[in-house]
């Protein structure tokens, strides 16, 4: 018995059958959307050297949106996917529609829709992933956790492995789609993740290491190696000494650039030109002679050496596209140059005109260099070696200025060496800074990025180490 | 959108509909026919419990508990019915112990055979996660529970017309915009009610009715249609309790003193930072987010021995056994007490998910560390530690819903006030020279030990009257040195509770808590300028 129950996830059929049952309560005109999503996960945590708990979960989320004629959006949510429940959800997302319904109106002037195709390319699911038993996690943690043990130390860790699947449908009349109902059907779509990472301690906790890794494809995850590399920083971050604050030549595993960058990619999200509201760092100005805001769009914003782009075929990454996402590779920033920036879409029909959408990145790749770290070190007089980052928070949405601490393994280089392991510091700077002052870069790899919440998609990275100077630290912080 | 008054006499009756929705859902008992769920205390639900104890029990489990949770939450964003969410959920999760491995398994499905797959699923995790390593739990003795308690609220949240509470949030935003100078910023409310049932393998069977309810609303002071200042209402924060929260209080008064006190901040001048210490007021609002980030985090056991090491971080208390009844964690007159009983806190329940009535606790008694928060198995460590059994569970475990699996989370906290009849506005009168904080942001490092904090409303005390406002300023604090540098906490009059929430463990978790503390007078607090690089 390996604990791997085939029928975890709603499959096409029955998501198509629940769809159109629901859709068969809803009579009587007006627009109705539903949503099937369901979720699995297997999951493994363990501290001080043992698993303290495996589960196995699994939930269904149905949401109803419905809106009958002059009527305003009803939304029910539930899990219950009995006949009854059913019809008593739609009819209760049609009378939150009837409350604010004003007579007359109709549904307003709409918009003539573009057809989209669903995209169907992506790499975002593995077997490897779903039909992981438990027999396979629990030794997978073994591996992680008896080098740790057999040193003395203290193994910390969670592995997740989960699936997911979804689909939704609306009724026949995709002509009276408009504004916040504007929907395309998303066909059903599945998609898996996996992750897994590790704190190895010792055991007067004067030295912490980590490593982690995820992907949809649980092969792509050597847990063994992680394991060895936290020990491994763990052993090397022992009685780490307290240096002065100030600014440092740094090399950033790769691991520190993607925390740093989480600062910077959801602002490619914006809407172009940014008007007003938020503060975004891909203004540039108001323009009197024109009468608008205009961004920094076709401008050189960071090291021509730096690209950012996504492409949704590309096995190594794995992101979940929507119908009306572009189907093709995006470059958000080319050679330092800003050259796209995410759309709102709901407000934006009339304009686009069959014209797919900018979601802006949900995963994305950074370009790297052929530099090893090894390398990086041995060409740096004096500078610091950092593991990750944590506890980031923006300061300043303009120039994206963010504080943050160093995190499990700080080390001082000096004359081309690793000298000792140092304690860890508060920074304050912005991810616009590092991508400026770029000494060097590395080959990009793929790090550790846990999915948003239950049955959450992935936001996958693929980010180079970087050796960057002037890195401003700002405090000391004798956490470890 | 508002709602005209005709529309509310042409839909009353529809209202009247919508109060009720959307019931029922479907669970199914004995032969697995889907009947209306019925109120958490039918013996039915019991029997399915029941089903899952049995069926863990047969496949080897030492020990097992079962929940299963009906949760519903309405959620008001700016007052329009336009945007309330619905969302209702049923779950159940099993949890078994089998030679000291804990499995776990959780799904949407109320019925008898789901019962018995979830509990072997759970045995089978157990098993598997052994592996041939010995572990050991010893779960702290608890008495055995029965019975349904309900969260005594004023008035269900889930009875009131969602008209009736659009219309409330409403007026709240006509009282402040009609104003010229004065903006609405957000207005939005969310209740929660959660039915819960739990059993475990030594006969405890309870069920509890809980609320949770938190609005979010904020004034904009305006010059020229810009927003200059904003003002958060700080009465609102999640509480046990019903519409009450809203009801209750008198909001217009206190929506009135807000705006007198961001008008007040703003007619101030501002001052950029002086870097440097500074002996320092706290509000109770700033205090209560200092104690439970840094003690409140630090004294969880399961954190401190480093189970919590990949997520959270791990305690500056790192040596729990050897710390409890003597080590100084602040000055004399730092006293921390915990509860999970109190009326009106997000945290109280009658019994803890693992069925433990929580007592009350002293976690810090005159600057001395007394104790830690547990559950059953970490009260088994220090038994094991002291090689006793006299440990018992402070009741502190707690999961989101019976799709989690139970963690320890943060029981309501509080401060102590002092002895003398202090307030904040009679602290920074008796101040000749300083500062004084209002609504600080806490970020914390990963062992509670390292803070920096972020606020608008920082003022420069001269004389005891705040003369300027400083902007841009950071607060860099370290856990032992600010309560070893405590001067004075305000009297019991100026303290004030407030709602709050931990994430913790994975997957991650949300443990709702609250925090009562007064104000209070530190020797320094060392200010920066938060956005200057080195």
């Amino acid at each position: 018995m390996s604990g791997v129950d085939p029928e975890r996830l709603l499959t096409a059929a029955q998501c198509d059958e629940l769809l159109r049952r629901v859709l068969s309560f809803a009579r009587g005109g007006g627009q109705t959307m539903v949503r099937a999503t369901s979720w699995w996960q297997g999951e493994l945590r363990w501290g001080r050297n043992r698993v303290n708990l495996s589960s196995d979960r699994r939930d269904i989320s149905l949401t109803i949106y419905r809106r009958i004629a002059n009527g305003s959006l009803g939304i029910v949510v539930t899990n219950q996917l009995d006949d009854a429940s059913l019809q008593f959800a739609t009819a209760a997302a049609e009378r939150k529609s009837r409350l604010d319904a004003e007579a007359g109106l109709g549904y307003g002037h709409f918009p003539k829709l573009p057809e989209y195709k669903p995209y169907t390319e992506g790499k975002i699911w593995s077997d490897a992933t779903y039909d992981l038993t438990v027999e396979e996690r629990a030794a997978a943690a073994r591996s992680m956790i008896a080098p740790a043990e057999k040193k003395g130390l203290l193994s910390a860790g969670y592995l997740e492995v989960r699936g997911a699947t979804m689909a939704t449908l609306g009724d026949d009349f995709p002509e009276l789609r408009s504004g916040p109902l504007a929907y395309w059907h998303m066909p059903f779509t599945r998609w898996t993740h996996a992750y897994c990472s590790t704190t190895v301690r010792d055991a007067t906790g004067s030295g912490s290491g980590w490593a982690g890794l995820s992907s949809y494809d649980w092969n792509a995850i050597e847990t063994a190696a992680l394991g060895e590399r936290a020990l491994e920083k763990c052993l090397a971050s022992r009685n780490p000494v307290a240096i002065e604050p100030g600014r440092y030549t740094v090399i950033l595993e790769p691991q520190a650039v993607a925390d740093l960058m989480e600062v910077l990619v959801p602002s490619l999200q914006q809407r172009e030109p940014p008007e007003g509201g938020n503060p975004s760092p891909w203004r540039l100005g108001f323009d009197d002679a024109l009468g608008l805001w205009r961004s920094k769009l076709g401008l050189k914003v960071v090291d021509e050496r730096i690209t950012i782009e996504h492409d949704p075929s590309d096995p190594r990454l794995g992101i979940l596209m929507s119908p009306t996402e572009l189907p093709g590779p995006v470059k958000w920033i080319e050679n330092g140059v800003l050259t796209n920036l995410g759309h709102f879409f709901s407000t934006d029909i009339v304009k686009l005109e069959g014209r797919y959408r900018l979601r802006g990145p949900t995963g994305y790749r950074m370009s790297g260099g052929t530099t090893s770290i090894d390398e990086m070190i041995a060409t740096t007089r004096r500078g610091l070696l950092v593991t990750r980052f944590s506890n980031i928070r923006l300061l300043d949405g303009e120039s994206l200025l963010a504080t943050g601490l160093t995190r499990d393994g700080l080390w001082l280089i000096e004359n081309g060496k690793i000298s000792k392991p140092v304690k860890n510091f508060r920074f304050t700077e912005s991810p616009l800074f590092m991508l400026n002052s770029i000494d060097q870069l590395g080959e990009s790899v793929r790090v550790f990025r846990p999915a948003r919440g239950r049955g959450g998609s992935p936001t996958p990275a693929i980010v180079p180490p970087l050796k960057v100077r002037d890195f401003s630290f700002t405090s000391l912080v004798d956490a470890v | 959108m508002s709602i005209s008054r005709r529309t509310l006499l042409k839909y009353g009756m529809q209202a009247g509909l919508l109060m009720a929705m959307p019931r029922p859902l479907l669970a199914q008992f004995g032969d697995g026919t889907p009947e209306a769920l019925p109120p958490i205390q039918d013996p039915r639900v019991r029997a399915l419990a029941e089903r899952a104890l049995e069926a863990a029990r047969s496949a080897g489990a030492s020990y097992s508990d079962v929940r299963l949770t009906h949760t519903r939450i309405r959620e008001f964003h700016n007052p329009t019915v336009t945007s309330i969410a619905d969302l209702e959920d049923m779950v159940v999760g099993v949890r078994v112990l089998v030679d000291g491995y804990w499995g776990f398994a959780a799904s949407p499905v109320w019925s008898p055979d789901e019962m018995a797959r979830l509990a072997n699923e759970a045995v089978l995790h157990a098993r598997i996660s052994k592996q041939g390593t010995p572990r050991e739990v010893d779960l702290a003795s608890a008495p055995q529970v029965t019975g349904h308690w309900s969260m005594p609220v004023k008035i269900d949240p889930f009875e009131v017309s969602p008209f009736e509470i659009v219309d409330y949030l409403q007026s709240l935003r006509n009282f402040v915009i009609r104003w010229s100078d004065w903006g609405q910023g957000p207005n939005s409310c969310s209740f929660v009610v959660q039915e819960k049932a739990f059993a475990n393998s030594e006969g405890s069977y309870c069920t509890q009715r809980t609320y949770r309810s938190e609005g979010n609303f904020v004034i904009q002071l305006q010059e020229k249609r810009r927003t200059v200042a904003t003002g958060w209402l700080d009465a609102l924060t999640p509480a046990g309790m019903g519409w009450e929260l809203y009801k209750d209080q008198p909001l217009r008064e206190l929506i009135l003193k807000l705006m007198e006190e961001v008008k007040e901040h703003w007619k101030l001048p501002p001052k950029p930072v002086d870097v440097g210490r500074f002996p320092a007021v706290c509000d109770a609002l700033t205090v209560s987010r200092m104690i439970d980030m840094t003690l409140g985090r630090a004294t969880e056991l399961d954190r401190a021995l480093g189970y919590e090491a990949n997520e959270g971080g791990t305690s500056y208390l790192n040596d729990p056994f050897n710390m409890i009844g003597k080590h100084e964690v602040g000055a004399s007159q730092l006293t921390l007490r915990a509860n999970r009983s109190e009326p009106g806190a997000v945290g109280t329940v009658q019994w803890d998910d693992e069925g433990v009535r929580p007592d009350e606790f002293t976690i810090v008694e005159n600057g001395i560390l007394r104790d830690f928060q547990t559950t059953r198995e970490s009260a088994g460590w220090l038994n094991h530690a002291r090689g006793n059994s006299l440990a018992h569970s402070h009741g502190c475990a707690h999961a989101p819903t019976a799709l989690d699996a139970p963690l320890q989370h943060t029981p309501n906290l509080i401060l102590e006030p002092g002895a003398e009849d202090l307030d904040f506005d009679s602290a920074i009168a008796g101040m000749e020279s300083g500062v004084a904080i209002r609504g600080l942001n806490i970020d914390m490092d990963f062992q509670g030990l390292n803070g920096l904090g972020t606020t608008d409303r920082l003022y420069e005390i001269k004389n005891g009257k705040k003369v300027a406002r400083i902007v841009g300023a950071g607060v860099l604090f370290r856990a032992p040195e600010l309560w070893k540098g405590l001067r004075a906490l305000g009297g019991r009059n100026s303290s004030r509770r407030y709602g709050t929430f931990a994430v913790k463990g994975a997957p991650a978790q949300r443990g709702y808590h609250s925090v009562t503390a007064p104000p209070a007078v530190f020797d320094q607090l060392t200010l920066i300028d938060v956005k200057r690089k080195a």
